[in-house]
């Protein structure tokens, strides 16, 4: 049955997948969510003035509860929490979503390769892929900087690289429980190459756990920044940060909560949106809910 | 099947080979002086210099790895750079502790998720299904220390109704457990949804319930066994994670665990201390997977006939 | 979909609600009051002192091991031949007396009838046999680098060979290092191939119990300890690992433990508030600092260096940093510290004057310069240090990087400035030489890179001078010079803090963290 959706032309695809997205309202209000966001970190500078704003310090001031001035409250520098998440949100997002991305464009291919071909190609892929998961991630984001520097890609390399294992594992096994259902049987039988049945047939078929696994990654890259700026990885002060600004909390839990929750919730809220939207795009995907 | 264990676990060989092969020489590459960072920054230079050729600092780099190796062979992990205690024991003192919370912590996950995840892929958009995805996004966004500090400061400093930390009774191991498992719990209900929910659509649950099959019956018999897949792999790298030590789940309730020891290893560039975990850990791993590898079997028997 | 996401929000908020009020109605003080009273009892009844401290031990072999947490626990197994009192007296532990017979030699005195908590008697075999294992060791073994040889005279007196004049041979002494064992003890031990670090027994106010890594150290009354006053309060001490700040604090409100040592400057003012509890503030010998490079531009010219000292306000410093508990200082040595003296220049906060002295250096548009930090706490001070630079047009950025990675970065001289700390110990020298001498510039300690020859040879005089008030002189001297050059931005010194339960006495509280427990009990 996908066979004959293979005659279509590739873009009517597309907007048959679009128009089924549409009809989700839940998937809807992710994208709503996610483009506001985005506009949010595009716009930053308009929403709040970053010399005056977002780095201006006021010790006096400091650590005081959300109020009409200030609406998320202040940090431990007197400085505009708001004004602080809203330009957060330029890296935070950048490297949440492109860490993600890094890990699942090096893991898929290599797990569904493994799932594919098993036998020695398996064992080799996912032996080196034990290795890794076996190196911890500060020591590997160690490496990065002493060989490549503390840039914010290097961030989103680091925190990449460590999650390449986890992909590879999930997409083998699903690669693993379709390769011998029939349209995969059928897809080879008419003669279809390796390559071509493995992307075209196969990874479409097993986006479900897939997409689950990204769309909640994201909220631990963004949490990872933090846990690696002691390396001197990822911005530095006085930039803002999303997960540097709930870490930089963590020893005022009791005395001003502010502090962490609005950037735990402003994570909530991407992952919350992503997540809507994953979902819904798995169901648009998914061929056989095309009634 | 057995032929397929056996190869796997000489498959540890190779594996444990080139995991200290590659943290070796990480640690060589990583800055900062091994010696310089035991002494602290108080001690004079002649006292460090003293220090590193004492712990053989000044060797090529290769020679230290084939001396390691050596050792390694004759299954001796070496000792500590900080402390001159044999890693072995060192790491072997604070791994039960990581095992009992790694292995509690899933256990709560899994028993609650598990449900939980099946229950929402039943109940599509209904409002379990909404409460179950915010609970978990939760989950998934909240750092463990913000959580720990939190249940500390709620069931501990207020309520008096668990201690703050330590693991001597089985009232400390609630808060930490609790906390540990939150974060496992959102992935696995989650994954448990997404695989329920694409087996409930495979043709074959249909057909079965097209035929009048009982609905239960469907979704427990049926449905359940193979949406396991997924699920078994994310509880195995999970474990496997959590086997690896909580860093700041340990610190938070001051569990005497592994994560601790092997970051404040690599902060000392205590090469022997850190080699000496990750190859513990890289067992671990290794094993966990194996045991993943074998359940795919049990629940597809399709998959068995692929391991020769 | 909507009423959906309003009824999980509208339930969200009732647990949220619920929480806050079991919070609220927990925190009564009749509530507090039960449980410290509880805590107070349980030791009583077992008389076993709990001790919670921030980090782990790394051996319980006074010779492999140079940190506070460690030395917690051997100071109290073992006895030195001198000890540092709280009024920073110099005075005998194991040592009856000593005499300086020449400039190198000093004849050492036992007390008499002194014993191993196994039985086995002090001799001054057992102290020849300990310093030279402490020489030998990689860790504290430089601390005794002036000592020669000993010579052993007789069961009670032997005698010490210095390679040098030394002052700093008796406080040294007093180094958790110089810890006397017992020669046949160890000897048979590690002829098992056992480790002293897993069985320590020496003739201090404990023995040892266990040692669990990563989570506790038990000793128990030692009692045939020689010294009948300074003999233990309690049965025991326990010394129980507890890495988070806020989950110390609260272990202590609580009453999971009795005696908690290093308070987080956050709770600080909690446990002010807290009837049940007490905290005492001292003086510490700790102090922060932020070192500019006098070896590159622009901070090779004093008159930057100088407007460096006027534009920082140290006060906001200290406030971001550590939350308001301590004090902004001057000095080069922290006021708490042995050898402190006050004759450093005094820069007052004025960034007019320090654009004017910039303007002067030729400056006068500013400059971008990198400032290197290697913890939280230094971080958040370097962040209030760059918005004082921004007003005078100067342009700070921050690196930070793990404690290793700076060590080596800044002993190659890679950092413009960096931010660091010192804790000085009962020897002056320890502190001046590494700091402030040419031979110590970049890894010996000396991040200024500041090099003096008339502060070197001031450095080796009080050093040596067996004259007290000459050794004073060239203190004095040293830090009218240093300061005058501005080769740090001296920021600010914590306060010391040992936080216990209100109804717990007997702390001897040490100014450079070397606390003694064995006076701790309830009244």
């Amino acid at each position: 049955m996908v066979k004959t959706a293979q005659t279509y032309k590739k873009r009517s695809m597309a907007s048959e997948i679009w128009r089924r997205l549409c009809r989700n309202k839940m998937a809807m209000l992710g994208l709503v969510i996610m483009v506001i966001l985005v506009l949010t970190a595009i716009f930053a500078d308009v929403i709040a003035d970053y010399d005056t704003k977002v780095i201006a310090q006021d010790i006096k001031n400091r650590l005081q509860g959300p109020s009409m001035a200030h609406w998320c409250g202040t940090d431990e520098f007197g400085r505009d929490i708001f004004a602080r998440l809203v330009h957060g949100s330029r890296v935070s997002l950048v490297v949440g979503l492109v860490s993600v991305t890094i890990s699942l464009i090096i893991g898929g291919p290599l797990g569904a390769v493994a799932g594919y071909y098993g036998g020695r190609v398996d064992n080799v892929i996912m032996r080196i892929m034990d290795i890794f998961l076996a190196v911890p991630s500060i020591l590997l984001a160690m490496t990065i900087v002493a060989a490549l520097g503390t840039s914010l890609v290097n961030v989103m390399l680091a925190i990449g690289i460590s999650g390449v294992p986890g992909y590879a594992r999930i997409v083998r096994a699903s690669v693993m429980s379709i390769k011998d259902q029939e349209f995969v049987e059928a897809s080879r039988a008419i003669g279809a190459k390796s390559p071509t049945t493995i992307f075209r047939e196969i990874l479409p078929n097993c986006l479900a756990p897939i997409i689950v696994q990204a769309t909640l990654s994201v909220a631990s890259a963004i949490l990872s920044t933090a846990s690696l700026s002691f390396l001197g990885l990822g911005v530095q002060p006085p930039s803002p940060e999303w997960g540097a600004m709930l870490s930089g909390g963590r020893n005022y839990l009791r005395d001003a909560l502010h502090l962490t929750l609005f950037p735990g919730l402003s994570i909530v809220i991407t992952i919350l949106a992503l997540n809507l939207l994953g979902d819904g795009l798995r169901d648009a995907l998914d061929p056989r809910l095309k009634q | 099947m057995h032929k397929y264990i056996i190869k796997r676990l000489l498959m540890l060989i190779p594996v444990v080979i080139g995991v200290s092969f590659l943290v070796f020489f990480i640690m060589s590459l990583a800055p900062g002086d091994t010696a310089r960072t035991i002494l602290g920054e108080t001690a004079p230079m002649e006292a460090v210099e003293a220090l590193r050729e004492e712990l053989g600092l000044n060797d090529p780099v290769l020679v230290r790895y084939f001396h390691y190796m050596a050792d390694l062979l004759h299954g001796d992990l070496g000792e500590s750079y900080k402390s001159g205690q044999p890693v072995f024991s060192e790491v072997m003192s604070r791994f039960p502790a990581t095992l009992k919370l790694a292995f509690w912590g899933m256990l709560f996950a899994v028993v609650l998720s598990i449900p939980i995840g099946i229950i929402s892929a039943t109940k599509q958009y209904s409002l379990t299904d909404s409460v179950s995805m915010v609970l978990a996004l939760l989950g998934v966004a909240t750092p463990n220390f913000w959580l720990g500090l939190m249940l500390i400061i709620g069931f501990s400093l207020h309520l008096k109704w668990f201690p703050s930390g330590g693991d001597e009774t089985w009232r400390a191991l609630v808060l930490p457990v609790i906390t540990l498992g939150t974060g496992c719990m959102a992935s696995v209900t989650r994954i448990t949804r997404s695989s329920m929910l694409e087996v409930v659509r495979q043709d074959y649950i249909r057909t079965a319930k097209a035929k009048g099959v009982n609905r239960r019956v469907v979704i427990y018999k049926h449905a359940l066994k193979n949406a396991m897949i997924p699920v078994v792999t994310v509880i195995g790298l999970q474990f496997g994670q959590l086997l690896g030590g909580a860093v700041l789940t340990e610190s938070v309730f001051s569990w005497p665990g592994v994560g601790t020891y092997l970051v404040n290893s690599i902060k000392a560039k205590d090469t022997p201390a850190v080699l000496g975990c990750v190859i513990i850990f890289c067992i671990c791993f290794s094993i966990v997977n194996l045991v993943v590898d074998i359940l795919y079997a049990y629940i597809d028997p399709r998959i068995k006939s692929k391991y020769k | 979909m909507k009423r959906t996401g309003k009824i999980v929000l509208a339930a969200m908020l009732a647990a949220s609600v619920l929480l806050t009020a079991c919070g609220g109605s927990g925190n009564t003080g009749a509530e507090g009051t039960q449980a410290a009273a509880g805590s107070g009892t349980t030791s009583k009844s077992d008389g076993i002192i709990r001790i919670g401290m921030k980090a782990d031990i790394t051996s319980l072999d006074p010779h492999d091991h140079n940190d506070v947490q460690s030395s917690n626990a051997t100071r109290h197994i073992y006895s030195n031949l001198i000890r540092v009192n709280s009024d920073h007296e110099v005075v005998g532990d194991l040592a009856e007396s000593w005499e300086y017979t020449d400039d190198t030699t000093v004849a050492f005195k036992l007390k008499e009838g002194v014993q191993f908590s196994d039985g086995t008697p002090l001799t001054a075999d057992d102290v020849k046999f300990s310093l030279e294992r402490q020489k030998a060791s990689s860790k504290v073994g430089h601390l005794v680098a002036m000592i020669d040889s000993v010579e052993v005279v007789d069961d009670l007196n032997f005698i010490i060979h210095m390679n040098q004049p030394s002052n700093a041979l008796l406080t040294s002494l007093a180094h958790s290092g110089g810890a006397i064992m017992c020669r046949s003890y160890t000897e048979k031990l590690e002829s098992e191939g056992k480790k002293l670090a897993d069985a320590p027994m020496g003739t201090g106010p404990y023995t040892f119990v266990s040692w669990v890594p990563g989570s506790s150290v038990e000793l128990k009354k030692n009692p045939n300890y020689f010294d009948k006053e300074r003999e233990a309060q309690n049965e025991g001490l326990i010394l129980k690992v507890i890495a988070e700040e806020t989950s110390r604090t609260i272990a202590l409100e609580n009453g999971e433990i009795d005696i908690l040592t290093d308070v987080g400057t956050n709770d600080a003012q909690k446990i002010r508030d807290n009837a049940n509890l007490a905290l005492d503030e001292y003086d510490s010998s700790q102090q922060e600092m932020m070192n500019l490079n006098t070896s590159k531009a622009p901070f090779d010219n004093v008159l930057v260096r100088q407007a460096m000292n006027h534009a920082i306000n140290k006060e906001d410093c200290m406030i971001v940093a550590i939350n308001g508990e301590g004090a902004g200082v001057d000095g080069y040595l922290a006021p708490g510290a042995i050898g402190y003296k006050d004759t450093a220049v005094h820069y007052e906060y004025d960034p007019e004057l320090a654009k004017e002295l910039l303007a002067e250096a030729g400056y006068a548009d500013g400059f971008t310069f990198t400032t290197f930090v290697s913890n939280d706490e230094r971080s958040r001070a370097a962040t209030a240090i760059q918005a004082n630079l921004q007003q005078i047009g100067v342009t700070m950025n921050i690196e930070q990087m793990e404690a290793s990675t700076f060590y080596e970065r800044t002993g190659n001289g890679e950092h413009d400035a960096c931010i660091s700390g010192w804790v000085a110990n009962a020897e002056p020298d320890n502190t001046y030489r590494p700091l402030f001498t040419s031979v110590n510039a970049g890894p010996g300690g000396n991040r200024a890179f500041y090099k003096n020859p008339e502060v070197d040879a001031l450095v080796d005089d009080a050093a040596t001078n067996r004259d007290p008030e000459k050794v004073d002189e060239d203190y004095k001297e040293v830090t009218r010079i240093i300061s005058g050059d501005a080769i740090w931005v001296p920021l600010y010194t914590q306060t010391g803090f040992v936080a216990r339960q209100n109804n717990l006495q007997g702390i001897e509280i040490s100014s450079f963290n070397m606390h003694v427990f064995t006076g701790a009990h309830y009244e």
